[in-house]
């Protein structure tokens, strides 16, 4: 369809323009239209608007519409609550999801699991409408800002009569002009000035504007929320995210699967609200509210040996630090956060001593440590040899021996030992620190079974606590997350638009003078009362007395 | 420093009685046309003046309130359901001065003031005790991200003050088309809401003057990582006469109430949360009591609520009151979107290792957020300004509302610490 776009004055107009670019008349109303303007975009053709669209224009044109954005984020906020009717899978560490929703919460529960609701958040309905949302802030924002850019750098001071009549402040009225109309205008630019007004002039008419940065608040806030949105995508290229939930027993350095770092727990402590400290509600009922708990850690960086487990890493300290919830350990970036812990006591390590049963002399004593223990031990005239350790000690279907856990909850320890009076190859000992483990699986009996008459004459015992190390255990989240940095900028920038476009507004009057008529028009993106006030107050300094009220040219109130 | 504390709890009543008294001087203020007074220009001057003195005396009797119990407790009162709704109430009048002074409309007095007493009564439902914190809220970003969330959330109480006046304005009452009817029966419904919030507080403080209590003892049955169920048996006091016991429970103690001596109804199965029966209880006794309420409301005006104050709003210009809406909302939402999402993931990323975790209270505001950018962007669109605008300032309060409250009442997550 052909659609003449040449305005009156002259100016050539792309497609899809409402206003003349050049002096604003608007081109598409009936001669004799009279309600307030669409001043969206100053009337400009936005790129969306173009004759004879393609598939890649439809693609663009569908994204661009507002409409359709606020369908996105509408469906995205309905979406976002069913994810909130029951616990996320995410949020439970232990269980199995496939029978946790049907068994807590009926049938309900199993058509909430059976849809994929359990894991809303990261299913494919629901980032694909986060990834349209970001294209819909990357396409309506371009589609916009560049002809409105354009359109707000070349502005005619001198409006057409039609286009200040349909503003939505106006005023209009014959003036007994003193001076020339000239002289007039010239004196509003003062009162203007002092309002922040940015004025000019030419001849008998006047254009003042202010604040149009503000304009570019929305594009700036959608920037931000792009780069926000991307950095979290960016989590997804290998090496950027890592996330580990880690126990550490006092005590102990252990290594950080992935990486080239141990970590070691030097000390955990807790301090629980004493009694009287709580409200007196919650007081005497034997409450542990802790007050504070902190490990402190210690991070190494392996130099040498890593890789290879016949050998012992070499570790060079890299950094300490007291962690606390909410002070994590921060080494460029490799992150270590108190999550969590275990006050209960756990074995770390005994210093038994080796005896004959029937003298009761003592021939020595050794560290055993329940990890990392060591292979070898002389004790006096004796050496010990480690055969066999089970940290968690049971047995198998089969009778053998096992370990059921790495946790050093029931541990046991096979010693071969050789020395003094002796058989040549040594006798075998099956040692359980714990007394509880002692008893459980018959110490006595198994070594008699081992290596007879061994186990009446000699053996191996704790001799009191004060030889036995306990310790608490500190859950600690390891996390590598390289795209931090990019999701705080992206937030900053976020917040600055919205600052911009939220608590400025951009205002413009235009003026002109036919003979002794004022034409006034006054518009603004936001808040009409502040912009009725300004032209209020101009044409009170003029010696105009108006109601703001009165200038209100009717329509919406956008 | 228990006198310090006393002291706070003295100003924060104060305020609460100046609060109750600004509403009833600006009710007198805007009614006074009504009064066929010979200069009704005079009267709204003259009282315009006496009802925001007294509306600020009061919000400075509340910040005075607030500064003594942070010296006395030794934080920031803002980590528990008492502290932080108290806090809220105080930026609802805080936001109000600031809107106030912008647009000096006394009507405004009338709706967003009583939005402030009534989320200050509802405060005071939960326990007043300072009491300690636990590591995870012991952080500067506790502060700053409450507070922040808290002043945006306010402008947003005041958007759905001037959005519900609009509409009580707008709404032909009078009318029987299909149109009008509808509108007439939902404003009737958000007035009916507000007093079923109102019959919550009433019934509590009710119970709580007449010292009543019923005490149940439930067993509670949960699975743990090994698929073994254990079971505990838990006390679960009832301050609220109850109807609903929890489920599975026996009766420990019961205060008869109106000649009723046991519970009416056992909770279902499915409510086996924590004091899930307890929770249910209150919401039936909220409902009950706003129904009584305004029953009687209905009985002295003898029509609909909405068309009993209709009247009282002629006069005020609509489209003042939908700029002043719209206003509020502007300029809370960039204030909510940095405390409420920006500081709450700085916090997060600090004491929980994730700056963004799904819990149910994230999502929440990040549901808030996305209604009020729906919000701003139709605003733009023609046809969306006046009626319509109005009912989503007052829907977007809602989601406020539930934001805050629904969450920890009906899902627990990790914000849990603040339980009602």
């Amino acid at each position: 369809m052909f659609q003449n776009t040449k305005c009156e004055c002259g100016h050539q107009n792309h497609v899809g323009t409402v206003l003349c670019e050049y002096c604003g008349k608007p081109l598409n109303d009936a001669e004799d239209a009279n309600e307030p303007l669409e001043m969206r975009y100053d009337g400009v053709a936005r790129k969306s608007q173009k004759a004879n669209p393609s598939l890649i224009d439809k693609v663009w044109n569908f994204f661009s519409s507002v409409k359709i954005a606020v369908y996105l984020i509408i469906t995205t906020l309905l979406g976002a609550t069913l994810g909130t009717i029951f616990p996320q899978e995410s949020t439970f560490i232990n269980g199995d999801p496939s029978t946790y929703y049907e068994k807590t919460y009926g049938t309900i529960g199993k058509i909430y699991y059976t849809l994929g609701l359990s894991h809303t958040y990261t299913s494919w309905w629901f980032v694909t409408l986060l990834v349209m949302i970001g294209t819909s802030l990357v396409i309506c924002s371009l589609d916009r800002v560049l002809p409105l850019y354009r359109a707000l750098s070349k502005q005619q001071i001198r409006k057409h009569m039609r286009f200040l009549t349909r503003q939505k402040v106006v005023y209009q009225q014959e003036i007994a002009l003193t001076g020339s109309a000239e002289e007039w205008v010239a004196q509003a630019v003062k009162p203007l000035r002092r309002r922040h007004y940015r004025v000019h002039t030419d001849g008998s008419a006047l254009l003042a504007e202010k604040y149009r940065f503000s304009r570019w608040g929305p594009y700036i806030n959608h920037i931000g929320l792009i780069i926000f949105l991307l950095a979290v995508l960016a989590r997804g290229i290998p090496g950027w995210y890592m996330d580990q939930y880690i126990a550490f027993p006092e005590g102990e350095v252990k290594r950080i699967p992935d990486t080239n770092y141990y970590l070691k727990n030097e000390k955990f402590t807790v301090k629980y609200y004493k009694d009287s400290e709580l409200p007196k509600e919650m007081q005497g009922e034997n409450r542990l509210i802790a007050e504070l708990y902190e490990t402190n850690a210690v991070l190494y960086e392996c130099v040498e040996q890593c890789d290879d487990p016949s050998k012992k890493p070499v570790l060079k300290e890299v950094t300490r630090h007291n962690i606390e919830v909410n002070k994590p350990l921060d080494y460029n970036g490799f992150m270590a956060y108190q999550t969590d812990y275990d006050p209960t006591l756990r074995l770390r390590s005994v210093k038994p001593e080796f005896r004959n049963k029937e003298t009761g002399e003592v021939y020595g004593e050794f560290q055993l440590e329940m990890r990392d223990s060591a292979l070898s031990y002389d004790v006096g005239p004796y050496h010990l040899e480690l055969k066999e350790k089970y940290l968690d000690f049971g047995l198998n279907e089969e009778g053998q021996p096992v370990t059921k856990s790495q946790e050093p909850n029931a541990p046991a320890f096979l010693f071969l030992i050789t020395g003094p009076d002796l058989a040549k190859e040594g006798e075998l000992y099956f040692y359980f620190p714990l007394q509880i483990d002692k008893e459980r699986f018959d110490q006595e009996a198994l070594n008699a079974k081992l290596s007879g008459d061994f186990a009446k004459k000699f053996e191996i015992k704790v001799n009191g606590m004060k030889n036995v190390g306990l310790s608490t255990t500190s859950f600690l989240t390891i996390r590598v997350d390289s795209a931090m940095p990019f999701i705080w900028v992206g937030a900053a920038i976020s917040m600055l638009g919205l600052v911009m476009g939220f608590y400025w507004n951009h205002r413009r009057i235009w003026l002109r003078f036919d003979g002794k008529q004022l034409t006034l028009g006054g518009h603004t993106n936001k808040n009409w009362y502040g912009m009725r006030s300004d032209v209020a107050n101009l044409l009170k300094q003029m010696n105009i007395e108006v109601d703001a009220k009165s200038l209100d040219n009717g329509g919406e109130n956008r | 420093m228990k006198s310090l504390l006393d002291f706070s709890g003295d100003a924060f009543l104060a305020a609460f009685f100046l609060y109750c008294l600004a509403f009833v001087f600006y009710v007198i203020a805007i009614s006074g046309k009504m009064w066929k007074k010979s200069d009704p220009a005079a009267h709204l001057k003259r009282w315009k003046v006496i009802s925001f003195t007294t509306s600020t005396l009061g919000t400075i009797a509340q910040i005075t309130y607030f500064f003594t119990r942070w010296i006395g407790g030794g934080h920031i009162p803002t980590s528990n359901m008492y502290e932080f709704m108290s806090f809220l109430s105080m930026m609802i009048m805080v936001a109000f001065t600031i809107v106030y002074l912008i647009y000096r409309t006394a009507v405004l007095g009338v709706f967003a003031v009583p939005v402030a007493i009534i989320v200050m009564a509802y405060a005071s439902v939960f326990p007043q005790e300072v009491q300690p914190l636990i590591p995870a809220l012991n952080s500067i970003w506790l502060k700053i991200h409450v507070t922040t969330a808290a002043t945006g959330e306010a402008f947003f109480a005041v958007g759905f003050a001037a959005g519900l006046m609009y509409l009580l304005r707008t709404v032909d009452f009078a009318s029987k088309t299909k149109k009008a009817v509808r509108a007439q029966r939902w404003v009737e419904i958000t007035l009916l809401s507000v007093l079923i919030i109102i019959g919550f507080i009433a019934s509590v403080f009710t119970f709580r003057a007449m010292g009543y209590e019923a005490v149940f003892k439930q067993t509670i049955v949960t699975v743990d990582s090994q698929q073994q169920e254990s079971s505990k048996i838990e006390e679960v006091k009832y301050k609220l006469p109850a109807i609903v016991a929890p489920y599975d429970s026996e009766t420990v103690k019961f205060d008869s109430f109106l000649g009723m001596s046991k519970p009416l109804f056992e909770a279902p199965s499915w409510m086996n949360g924590a004091n899930a029966g307890r929770k249910l209880n209150t919401v039936v006794w909220a409902v009950i009591s706003g129904l009584i309420l305004y029953g009687l409301l209905r009985l002295i005006v003898r029509k609909s609520l909405g068309a009993a104050i209709h009247p009282a709003m002629d006069g005020i210009d609509p489209e003042d009151l939908d700029e002043i809406s719209y206003r509020a909302i502007a300029i809370g939402f960039p204030l909510f979107t940095l405390g409420a999402l920006i500081f709450a993931m700085i916090w997060a990323q600090i004491a929980w290792s994730r700056f963004w975790g799904w819990d149910p209270k994230e999502v929440w505001a990040l549901i808030t957020w996305l209604f009020y950018s729906a919000y701003l962007h139709l605003r733009l669109s023609r046809g969306w300004q006046g009626t319509k605008s109005s009912w989503l300032a007052v829907i977007g309060f809602l989601v406020v509302m539930f934001t805050l409250v629904g969450v920890n009442l009906v899902i627990a997550g990790l914000h849990s610490y603040a339980g009602v």
